[in-house]
């Protein structure tokens, strides 16, 4: 590695640019109303302060990548984004519109899908029955209601087909027996195919090998393509170079940078984050 | 099918007999029920053997199938308990005090059985409810949790009925049609147990709940993260699982027509025993109603098998615990199975064709050029 980067930093999408130079991106149109918006949102466990004041926005059509060390806040504010637990301050704006959440599922009705970290995988169950675990299609009437299995079946194969991956294996192969990369593949089709407006992804590619992380930065494009807001939460700064349009850099709980792709580079966002962590 | 391409591709992509039968086989071992038809085929052998007059009976049957049936619908909800990820100490307990409830409202309050009965088991259900929301909202495990109720529904049977046994007469319609020996003299409550498993199955398999329960026995935190209501399944598992113990509680008070302060003691265990005969996972997630119908049995033949061997009594815990420990350790290493064990070859394609080579079908008749694609990319 030649690079003046870090040789560290595990490179993603190796296929692409070096340095990762900065790239034109579009500007957000005038007017535009982010998908959701995060206004000074603060938030303490007993003692400890995990968000101070923290405002972000993302827009359809757009990827956020919010970047950080470990404890800098990333996943409280994530939990905060769907649902898991209300902030003790600010505001959440889904569509221009203040919300408040009480529990994963009223975010979940608002089209705001998450792919966590532990990957949300029924290891026993099948692919079929994981993707649409939560949304199951029925048939039948009155209080007698069947799985309809053929249709779940056709979700499974359309939502995989629409993400362009190409499962070799049949649909009934149980969660333990697909890679990591798979059940990445399988959450993000999940998502994508129930029609979400806002994709929230936490460390996507951080338990995948290269060629897999490669795979998942192309659904990530492919759901920003689609329309889709995305968020995408990650260590690998190439990782959110390759994809981001917008970049948040937390610190300590608070908002610490902030960039549009077309200011950053990656040597300038190397010295930044060591500057400030 | 007339070219030679065309049906050197069916030739293919369509798997050898032997291979077809190896694959069943895979699938058949695969399955959590796979203990208990291993454990029912080895232990009929081994009767059979030890009393070749007795124990190829039909009386045997009778006696073995009655036994099972009030033990097994106890079972089958525990088991979806389970599978659930919970367990319930308590379903002895709940079996005693609904036991009691039915008896007194019958005897004392006068109401018909057609009332009493299912009043029993909404108490049940009541009771398995209390169990279910203490869960629900301290986070307790339910192995404490209802192991206190189990003390506490114990304590208050035994208050009520003083110690005594309390008789009371059962009609004789309510008694044929819940436990009474009308079918070649297998008792009714055999086809009360195999209808519950029959549904317990449907549930499972073939319903919404039936997912939202295994996935919740899998990884909470992902189903409750897809919007599965995790607390609710949580709830209505506990209340199914007492209603199935006050069911096998009126059950019994029709066959015995009377209640005393020890009813359903031991049960609790004894189900969980039949459950890991079944096949299904201590960890939860995963496991099957069919299986803990043929643990209940297995269950039974060894009581039944011991006596008619003329074996003393103790052998049949040793023995129970013996087969225990052996399914709990073939069924821990069930997932570690299922990772490692791989489909035979002609068998790694898409579901479709291998369900249909499975069943026998002609393969790639109307869709000649996507399964020749395969097929030549798919072989080795």
């Amino acid at each position: 590695m030649t690079d003046a980067s870090p040789a560290a930093l595990p490179s993603g999408s190796g296929s692409r640019e070096h340095h990762m130079p900065r790239r034109k991106i579009d500007p957000i149109p005038a007017g535009a109303v982010p998908v959701m918006e995060a206004v000074n949102i603060s938030k303490a466990f007993g003692a400890t302060t995990a968000l101070v004041d923290v405002s972000l926005r993302a827009y359809a059509g757009r990827v956020l990548a919010l970047l950080g060390d470990n404890g800098a806040g990333k996943s409280t504010l994530i939990k905060i984004l769907c649902g898991v637990f209300p902030p003790d301050r600010g505001e959440l704006r889904f569509q221009g519109e203040p919300v408040r959440f009480t529990n994963p599922a009223q975010a979940r009705g608002l089209g705001i899908a998450t792919v966590f970290q532990d990957l949300a995988v029924c290891e026993l169950l099948s692919v079929t029955r994981n993707v649409v675990l939560g949304r199951e299609p029925q048939k039948g009437f009155g209080p007698f209601k069947w799985l309809d299995i053929k249709r779940a079946d056709e979700m499974a194969r359309s939502a995989l087909l629409k993400l362009g991956v190409r499962w070799e294996r049949g649909l009934d192969e149980r969660g333990v027996n697909i890679s990591g990369g798979e059940r990445q593949s399988l959450a993000i089709a999940r998502a994508m195919f129930f029609g979400s407006s806002l994709l929230v992804l936490d460390e996507p590619t951080s338990a995948l090998a290269v060629r897999q992380a490669g795979k998942v930065l192309d659904h990530i494009l492919q759901a920003r393509d689609s329309g889709q807001a995305v968020i995408l939460i990650t260590h690998n700064f190439r990782h959110a170079l390759s994809v981001a349009d917008d970049l948040t850099v937390l610190a300590q709980g608070k908002v610490a940078a902030h960039f549009r792709r077309d200011e950053i580079d990656l040597d300038e966002l190397t010295d930044l984050v060591a500057r400030i962590a | 099918m007339a070219d030679a391409p065309s049906t050197q591709a069916v030739a293919a992509a369509r798997p050898s007999l032997g291979v077809v039968a190896g694959e069943t086989m895979r699938r058949l071992l695969l399955r959590p029920e796979a203990t208990s038809v291993a454990a029912l085929v080895i232990l009929f052998c081994v009767f059979s053997y030890l009393s070749p007059e007795l124990f190829p009976a039909k009386l045997t049957y009778i006696s073995i199938t009655s036994f099972a049936a009030e033990l097994g619908i106890v079972s089958i909800g525990v088991t979806m308990l389970m599978i659930g990820g919970h367990f319930d100490l308590s379903v002895g307990a709940v079996l005693g005090l609904t036991s009691y409830f039915a008896t007194v409202l019958m005897r004392d309050a006068g109401w018909p059985p057609i009332f009493a009965a299912p009043a029993a088991v909404l108490v049940g259900a009541g009771l398995g409810a209390i169990n279910g929301a203490l869960v629900v909202a301290f986070r307790i495990h339910s192995f404490v949790v209802t192991l206190g109720t189990m003390l506490i529904w114990r304590g208050v049977v035994i208050a009520l009925t003083g110690g005594f046994p309390i008789t009371v007469d059962i009609p004789s319609v309510f008694r044929d049609v819940m436990s009474g020996t009308l079918i070649f003299g297998f008792r009714m409550s055999v086809v009360w147990f195999f209808a519950i498993g029959a549904a317990g199955t449907l549930l499972l398999g073939r319903t919404r709940v039936g997912n939202w329960i295994q996935a919740r026995g899998q990884n909470e935190q992902a189903a409750r993260n897809l919007g599965v209501p995790v607390n609710r399944v949580t709830i209505f598992l506990f209340m199914l699982t007492s209603a199935l113990a006050a069911m096998a509680g009126v059950i019994q008070v029709a066959r015995f027509a009377s209640v005393d302060a020890l009813r359903g003691q031991d049960m609790e265990l004894q189900a969980v025993a039949v459950t890991v005969i079944g096949g299904t996972l201590l960890s939860g997630g995963y496991g099957s109603v069919i299986g803990t119908v043929l643990g209940a049995i297995t269950f039974g033949m060894i009581q039944v098998g011991l006596v008619l061997a003329h074996a003393p009594g103790h052998y049949f815990r040793t023995l129970t615990g013996f087969i225990v420990v052996a399914a709990v350790i073939l069924n821990t290493s069930v997932a570690r199975r299922m990772a490692r064990s791989r489909p035979l070859a002609g068998f790694r394609r898409g579901n479709v064709e291998t369900d249909a080579a499975l069943a026998g079908e002609a393969l790639a008749d109307n869709e000649a050029g996507q399964p020749t694609a395969d097929a030549a990319r798919g072989s080795p």
